[in-house]
C-alpha cells in the first residue's frame, strides 16, 4: 500500500503543475496586469509610472519565465508570497483563517452526516410504505431549494426573528452560541441530497445475501440495520465522504461571509471578488492539494474498510 | 418480539437525549450578542466596514472605508469644523497657529534645462507642543515620543516616494520645490539600503526650522491656496519613521500615530477595535455650530473632552443582510440605506417607516459633495470637437435627459438635479442657476439635430439612425436598468443608443485608451474647493489624467489658471461664472445629479451628524448606554415557541410510524414462516 500512496503522490505533482498554470493563462487571458495593478493602486487617476512601479514591484513586469516558476515551483515550496492588494503575508492569513474554517466545517461535517444517517436508516427501515414516500417527497424539496436561501432564510427565522444566536460575528471564546446557526444552515444545505444517498447506501446492502441470512437467524430488523447493513454500507460512505474533507478547510463559502466567520471561504471569495492574482493562486494550489489528498485518503480508507479491496 | 419494540423505542430515546442536548446547548448560549460580554454595556460606538481596510497607511490609504479607520489614528494640521456647514470651515488640530503665508521668490529648473525665478509662495506651519505618539513597541521602551515637524517633513517625502504610490502626490509634485529631484533620487531598484538612505537626505522645498523643531515651511513655484485642504488630509499627519521602518509593509496594519484613537485590536475579517490613545493631545467639543444644531441637541457636549466614546468598534461585515440585521437588533447604532434595506426603510412618500421610527430610529438625508455626470469623449470623430455641427449634436443629447426624472427612476428622489459641474456647499455654486441646455425640451432637441445635419436623428448621407455609443459597465441588472433608463431618454430625439457594456475594469481600461464614447460617471471631491470640480474639464488633465472626456478649450483652460490660485471672492466667482458659460456651450458634459445620502441612526447614539467631507467624526459621537442596553435586551428576548411546535409536529410524525411497526409486527407474527422482505 505504501508504494501505491508514493505512486499517487508523485502522480499529483504534475496535476498540481497543471492545475497552476492553466490558471494562471485562464487569470491573464482574461485580463491585463495594468488592469490590476490599476485596481490596486489608492489613486484615482494612475500616472503610467506609478503603474509600471506597481507592476515592478509586484513581479507582473518580469519575463514569463520567471513569473511561471513563482506561479509553480514557489507554490509548490508553500512559498506563497504576499497579496496584491494589502502586501499581507498570505501563509499567515491562510493560517490563522484554517482555524474558524476548520471548526466549523468539521461540525457541520460530524453534524450533518449523523443526522442524514440517522434519517436514512428510518427511511430504510420503512423502505417501500408511504413514509418512505413521504420523506421522499420531503427531501427532494430540501434539494429544490437553493443553498443561498438557506443561508439567507435561516439566519432570518433562527438569529433574527427567534433570536437563538447571533446574526453575525464569531469568537473562539463562546464558540456555541456563534457555531449554532451556521451548522443548522450548513446540515440543512446538504441533508436532502445526503439522506436519499445514504438509503441507497443501505437499500444495496439490504438485498444481499448475508442479510437475508441474518433475518432467517432470527435477528429483528433494527438489529440487521443497524449491525449488519450500516456496517457494510460504511464502504460507499466513506468514499463519498473523505473526499468532501477539503471543503471543511476551504470552508463554507457563504455560510462564511453571511454569518461573519473569518475563514478561508471568505479570505477566497474576497480575492476573487477584488482580483487579487497571488492569494488566487494560493488558494487554488491549496484546494487542489486538499483535494488531491482526499482522493488517496479515500483510497486507503477504502482499503482499510473492505478487505476485498487491495492497493497496488 | 419485545425485543423489536424495545431497540426501537431506545432509538427514539437516544435520538430525544440528543435532541434534548441540542436544546439545551442552544439554550446556554441563547444570547445572540455578538460581542464580548460587557463590551456593548459600555460606552462602545458600533460602526460597519464592509470590508477589511486594504491599508492603514497614512500615504497610501485613499478610501472613505479606510478614513474612518485612519482619520482617527492620524491628525493633521487642521481638521473640519464637525458641526459648520456651507461654508465648510477647517479649524485647527494639531497646529498651533494659522500658517504664515507669504510670497517667495523661487527658483525653478525648466524643462530645457534652465533655470528661471519665479513667484511662488511658502507656508510655515506651527506644530503644538503637546503632540505624543501612542505607545508601541516601535519607540525605545515602548513609550510613544513627541511628534514633531520632522515627522510631517517624514511624511513629505514618503508621498514623494515612488513606492509608497501616494495618491495624492501629483497635487504636490508640480508645486513643491525640489519635489521630483527628491523623488528621482529614490533608487529604481529593491536596494533597501538606498531607499533608507534618501530618506536622510533633505528635500529641498519642505524643511524643518532650523530654531524650532516644532516649525516647518513648505515652499512652493506657484501659489496654491489648496494647500490648506491638504494639510487636512491624513497624508500630511506626522508619520513615525521608526514605526514605518520596522513594520515594513505591515505598517499597512499597524498604524501608529498620534490620534484620538488607536487600533487596539485589529481581527481581518471581524473586526477593528480603537481604544481612546492615553498620549492623544487635548481637544475639545466644538461650542458653536451651523444655525439650528443647538435646538436639536448638538451643542450639549459642548466644550467637552474628545474623544467622547472611550471605544470604537467597527465590524467588518461583508453581506448587506447581515448588517441590517445587526441594525435592527441594536447591535449596531446606525445603518446605510441601500438595495437591501430600502423598502423597509422608506415609506412611499419618502419617510421613515412607523415601526423604525417606533423603536427611536430617525432617517437622515445628507447632500455629497459629488457630482454624476454623462460625458462625450471629445476625440472622438463622431461626437467630440468643438465645432458648431457637433456642439449642436451634444446639446441636442442634452436637453433629452431630463434629470428629474432620472432621480426620481434610479434614486427614488433622493437626489438632487445638477446644473453644472460644481456641488451645492462649494463655493461657487449658485442655487438659483438653471443650466439652458439641461432643461428637458424634446422639441428643442430635435430642432438642433436638424440644425446639425441629422433631422429627426436620420443621416441623410445613408438614411439610417445617428447612433450614440454609451460605453458602461451596467453588466448587472440594476446597472442595465439604469443603462436602458438613460437610452430611452436619448432615443426620443430620434437617435439610436448602443449600449456598449463591459466589465467594469475592461470599461476603465476603455476609458484609459480613449475607446470611449459616451459614458456615465461620478466625481466626490477630495476638499470643498471649486478648483477640485472645474480641474475635471482642464486640457492639460486630459486622459491618463481626471479629465475622462479629454474636453480642451484654451479660453476655459486660460481662466482656470487664473482662479486656482485665487482666494474665494466676487472675482473668483466672476471667473467661474465666465467657465461655466463656456463649458456649458460646448457641453462636452451632461451633470445628471448630486446624490444625497440615506442613513438611519437610533436615537440612543448622540451628535449624530454626517460630514461629507471629513472621517473623522465618530470621536465627537457618544452612546446613551442605558438606553441602548434596555432596547437590546427587550428586542432580543428569544422565543422558543416555534421549535417546540416543529418539536411537537416531529413528534406527532412518529405516530403513523408506530402504526407501521406495530402492523409490521403483526404481521410478522401472523405469517411466522413467510419472507417479509
Amino acid at each position: 500500500m505504501l508504494r501505491y500512496v508514493i505512486r499517487r503522490i508523485l502522480y499529483a505533482v504534475p496535476i498540481l503543475i497543471g492545475v497552476l498554470l492553466l490558471t494562471f493563462f485562464l487569470f491573464f487571458g482574461t485580463q491585463s496586469p495594468e488592469t490590476i495593478a490599476r485596481r490596486n493602486l489608492s489613486s484615482r487617476n494612475p500616472k503610467p509610472e506609478q503603474i509600471k512601479q506597481w507592476l515592478d514591484d509586484h513581479g507582473y513586469n518580469k519575463p514569463i519565465g520567471e513569473q511561471l516558476k513563482r506561479s509553480t515551483v514557489d507554490m509548490l515550496a508553500f512559498n506563497f508570497g504576499k497579496s496584491d492588494a494589502s502586501q499581507e503575508d498570505i501563509w499567515s492569513r491562510v493560517k490563522q483563517g484554517a482555524g474558524p474554517s476548520g471548526i466549523i466545517g468539521a461540525l457541520i461535517f460530524i453534524s450533518s452526516v449523523s443526522t442524514a444517517l440517522f434519517f436514512a436508516i428510518s427511511v430504510a427501515y420503512f423502505r417501500g410504505t408511504y413514509i418512505d414516500s413521504y420523506a421522499t417527497a420531503i427531501c427532494v424539496l430540501l434539494m429544490s431549494i437553493n443553498a443561498v436561501v438557506y443561508v439567507i432564510a435561516l439566519q432570518f427565522f433562527m438569529a433574527k426573528l427567534l433570536r437563538y444566536g447571533p446574526v453575525w460575528g464569531y469568537d473562539p471564546d463562546s464558540l456555541g452560541r456563534f457555531v449554532l446557526i451556521p451548522v443548522v444552515v450548513g446540515v440543512m444545505q446538504g441533508l436532502g441530497s445526503e439522506v436519499r444517498l445514504y438509503r441507497t447506501f443501505l437499500l444495496d446492502e439490504i438485498n444481499q445475501d448475508y442479510v437475508r441470512t441474518a433475518r432467517a437467524k432470527g435477528v429483528p430488523e433494527a438489529m440487521v440495520l443497524l449491525k449488519h447493513v450500516l456496517k457494510n454500507s460504511m464502504i460507499p460512505l466513506i468514499t463519498s465522504n473523505v473526499s468532501a474533507i477539503p471543503r471543511l478547510i476551504l470552508g463554507g463559502i457563504l455560510i462564511e461571509s453571511f454569518f461573519g466567520i473569518p475563514g478561508l471561504g471568505t479570505y477566497l471569495v474576497d480575492a476573487i471578488t477584488s482580483q487579487d492574482f497571488a492569494i488566487i493562486r494560493a488558494m487554488v494550489f491549496l484546494g487542489t492539494l486538499l483535494y488531491i489528498v482526499g482522493n488517496i485518503m479515500t483510497d486507503v480508507c477504502y482499503a482499510l474498510v473492505d478487505p476485498r479491496i487491495r492497493l497496488e | 418480539m419485545p425485543i423489536v419494540r424495545r431497540s426501537y423505542l431506545s432509538g427514539f430515546a437516544a435520538a430525544g437525549t440528543a435532541l434534548l442536548a441540542i436544546l439545551s446547548l442552544a439554550g446556554t448560549g441563547c444570547s445572540n450578542n455578538p460581542y464580548p460580554p460587557g463590551e456593548s454595556s459600555a460606552n462602545t460606538l458600533y460602526r460597519v466596514l464592509s470590508d477589511d481596510p486594504k491599508s492603514l497607511d497614512p500615504a497610501f490609504s485613499y478610501t472613505v472605508d479606510e478614513a474612518y479607520v485612519c482619520d482617527l489614528v492620524y491628525p493633521s494640521f487642521y481638521k473640519y469644523h464637525y458641526l459648520k456647514r456651507e461654508p465648510f470651515e477647517l479649524e485647527l488640530n494639531i497646529g498651533a497657529a494659522e500658517p504664515l503665508r507669504e510670497k517667495a521668490m523661487v527658483t525653478v529648473t525648466g524643462a530645457d534645462g534652465k533655470t528661471k525665478q519665479v513667484e511662488g509662495e511658502r507656508y510655515t506651519f506651527k506644530l503644538r507642543s503637546d503632540l505624543k505618539f501612542q505607545d508601541d513597541p516601535c519607540f525605545p521602551g515602548g513609550k510613544g515620543r513627541q511628534a514633531t515637524a520632522a515627522d510631517i517633513v517624514y511624511a513629505f517625502k514618503r508621498m514623494a516616494d515612488p513606492k509608497v504610490q501616494c495618491p495624492v502626490a501629483p497635487f504636490f509634485s508640480d508645486k513643491v520645490v525640489g519635489w521630483e529631484a527628491y523623488s528621482k533620487g529614490f533608487p529604481e531598484s529593491d536596494d533597501a539600503g538606498a531607499r533608507k538612505a534618501q530618506y536622510d537626505n533633505e528635500m529641498e522645498g519642505v524643511r524643518v526650522d532650523a530654531n524650532d523643531p516644532l516649525t516647518l515651511t513648505v515652499t512652493l513655484s506657484q501659489p496654491y491656496p489648496q494647500m490648506r485642504y491638504l494639510m487636512a488630509m491624513h497624508f500630511t499627519t506626522p508619520q513615525p519613521r521608526e514605526a514605518v521602518e520596522k513594520y515594513g509593509d505591515e505598517f499597512a496594519r499597524h498604524p501608529v500615530g498620534c490620534g484620538p484613537y488607536y487600533v487596539s485590536e485589529f481581527l481581518p475579517k471581524q473586526r477593528i477595535v480603537m481604544t481612546a490613545n492615553p498620549n492623544r493631545f487635548k481637544a475639545f467639543y466644538p461650542t458653536t455650530g451651523a444655525p439650528g444644531d443647538a435646538e436639536k441637541g448638538l451643542l450639549q457636549d459642548a466644550g467637552k473632552e474628545l474623544p467622547l466614546a472611550p471605544k470604537v468598534v467597527f465590524n467588518i461585515v461583508k453581506e448587506a443582510t447581515s448588517s441590517w440585521n445587526l441594525f435592527q437588533q441594536g447591535y449596531l447604532d446606525a445603518a446605510g440605506v441601500g438595495n437591501t434595506n430600502y423598502q423597509q426603510v422608506v415609506t412611499a412618500s419618502g419617510g421613515l417607516s412607523p415601526e423604525l421610527a417606533k423603536r427611536g430610529a430617525t432617517l437622515n438625508k445628507d447632500a455629497q459633495v459629488n457630482v454624476y455626470y454623462c460625458a462625450f469623449n471629445m476625440q472622438d470623430p463622431t461626437w467630440g470637437g468643438l465645432d458648431e455641427k457637433h456642439k449642436k449634436m451634444r446639446q441636442a443629447v442634452s436637453l433629452a435627459v431630463d434629470s428629474a426624472e432620472y432621480i426620481d427612476l434610479t434614486l427614488q428622489g433622493n437626489g438632487v438635479p445638477a446644473q453644472w459641474v460644481l456641488a451645492p456647499s462649494v463655493f461657487g455654486y449658485d442655487p438659483e442657476y438653471k443650466n439652458p441646455l439641461r432643461q428637458y425640451n424634446i422639441e428643442k432637441a430635435k430642432r438642433l439635430l436638424a440644425e446639425a445635419g441629422y433631422p429627426d436623428g436620420i443621416d441623410p448621407k445613408s438614411g439610417e439612425k445617428l447612433v450614440l455609443n454609451y460605453d458602461n459597465s451596467g453588466i448587472t441588472p440594476a446597472g442595465r436598468q439604469q443603462v436602458g433608463i438613460l437610452s430611452r431618454m436619448i432615443e426620443r430625439t430620434g437617435i439610436k443608443v448602443n449600449s456598449r457594456a463591459t466589465r467594469p475594469n475592461v470599461f476603465q481600461d476603455k476609458l484609459l485608451k480613449n475607446q470611449h464614447q459616451f459614458y456615465f460617471y461620478g466625481w466626490f471631491a477630495d476638499y470643498p474647493d471649486p478648483e477640485n470640480f472645474v480641474f475635471l474639464l482642464y486640457g492639460p488633465n486630459k486622459r491618463p489624467g481626471p479629465n475622462s472626456c479629454n474636453y480642451a478649450n484654451p479660453a476655459y483652460d486660460k481662466l482656470f489658471e487664473e482662479m486656482r490660485a485665487m482666494d474665494d471672492g466676487p472675482e473668483r466667482q466672476a471667473i467661474i461664472v465666465k467657465m461655466r458659460d463656456i463649458a456649458t456651450e460646448d457641453c462636452p458634459w451632461i451633470p445628471v445629479y448630486h446624490s444625497v445620502s440615506l442613513s438611519l441612526a437610533y436615537d440612543w447614539l448622540k451628535n449624530n451628524k454626517a460630514h461629507p467631507i471629513a472621517n473623522d467624526y465618530n470621536q465627537y459621537r457618544s452612546v446613551d448606554v442605558a438606553k441602548r442596553t434596555t432596547a437590546q435586551r427587550e428586542w432580543n428576548q428569544p422565543n422558543f415557541l416555534p421549535i417546540l411546535v416543529i418539536g411537537g409536529l416531529l413528534a406527532l410524525g412518529t405516530i403513523p410510524a408506530i402504526g407501521v411497526v406495530k402492523a409490521r409486527i403483526n404481521r410478522r407474527i401472523r405469517v411466522q414462516d413467510g419472507g417479509d422482505a
